[in-house]
């Protein structure tokens, strides 16, 4: 019983702190059972962490530390600030782009998407060969010809008067 | 074998090429593009009528068409309105005598012509309202109503 103690005793504070293995937690709990010393004793650890924990507690709830976040707050904020100076900083320097080995690759690329893209847009302009037409035509008051010329290429929409409207629309 | 491995500084400079680069593309390409929607139209009135033998220095380019189609011997231009239109809105004419103008609308823009809507409006009443499709450098005359001792002829052309 006494060797039991001693070595339990080795290991009570472990088990009080919870860091004992499953073998370790289940000696101990069936020495306790008959040992009333150790059991004193643990009993005593219970108690003094009692007494350290309720007054911290008790602390830290009726303060929320509201110095501290504004520190932190503050800390992150100039981290930021840190941060983005530099890295603006190195956006808005060109000179880096003055350089040979930067500017021949980008006007080459500026070229190729230039030549691209101008595919693209003049590819719209049309050969002045295309003809025009008529796709609807309505008039009440008149009677329209429509009428298209090869040389010269030339569309005509004439309108007619009528022998009443002729006295009235001069 | 020594391998150099690029630098944070050059990455960065790497992507703000590429950005300022992108930025720069995307800007021509835009103002090109907005600038190819547009179509530049000439709408010229002229009077045509048999008084006189004179001819408008300006219907130069049309002298000829003209003088093949009709049997007027004098052409007076009356207005001329050089106007950019831009899809769906619509620009008026304002003719001579109140109450009198012409509506043109672009409806649409196609490679090698535009839809071009033109309304001709006498005293709220619409006297032509027709659809044309209208290739650049071409010109479409619209002519018939009675002007004093002639006939305005409207002289549609367009460049884009």
């Amino acid at each position: 019983m006494k060797d039991s103690c001693s070595s339990v005793s080795m290991i009570l504070e472990k088990y009080f702190d919870r860091e004992v293995t499953e073998a370790e937690r289940s000696l101990v709990e069936s020495h306790v059972r008959d040992c009333s010393t150790c059991r004193d004793t643990l009993a005593s650890m219970e108690e003094l962490r009692t007494l350290m924990k309720t007054p911290v507690e008790e602390a830290v709830r009726k303060e929320d530390f509201p110095w501290v976040w504004e520190k932190i707050e503050r800390g992150v904020r100039l981290q930021e600030r840190r941060t983005r100076w530099p890295s603006l900083r190195s956006w808005l320097d060109v000179t880096p782009l003055l350089r040979k080995k930067v500017w021949i690759p980008a006007a080459a690329t500026f070229v190729v998407l230039l030549f691209i893209t101008a595919q693209i847009i003049f590819k719209q302009t049309p050969s002045s060969k295309g003809a025009s037409v008529v796709e609807y035509l309505e008039s009440p008051a008149y009677n329209v010809m429509v009428y298209q010329l090869e040389e010269p290429e030339v569309t005509v929409i004439w309108m007619f008067e009528g022998p009443e409207e002729e006295h009235t629309s001069t | 074998m020594d391998v150099r491995r690029p630098g944070r500084r050059a990455y960065i400079n790497m992507k703000k090429t590429v950005f300022l680069l992108t930025a720069f593309f995307f800007y021509f390409f835009l103002s090109i593009s907005t600038a190819s929607a547009q179509v530049q139209v000439r709408i010229r009135v002229i009077l045509a009528s048999n008084e006189g033998q004179s001819i408008d220095p300006s219907l130069s380019d049309v002298h000829k068409e003209l003088g093949s189609l009709f049997n007027f011997t004098s052409y007076r231009l009356l207005r001329d309105e050089p106007m950019k239109l831009v899809p769906n809105r619509t620009v008026t004419v304002q003719g001579r005598r109140p109450g009198r103008f012409m509506e043109v609308t672009l409806v649409g823009l196609h490679r090698d012509n535009a839809q071009i809507k033109i309304r001709v409006i006498r005293e709220g009443v619409d006297i032509l309202n027709t659809q044309i499709r209208l290739s650049p450098g071409r010109t479409v005359l619209i002519g018939g109503p009675r002007y004093g001792e002639g006939v305005v002829i409207f002289a549609v052309s367009s460049h884009f």
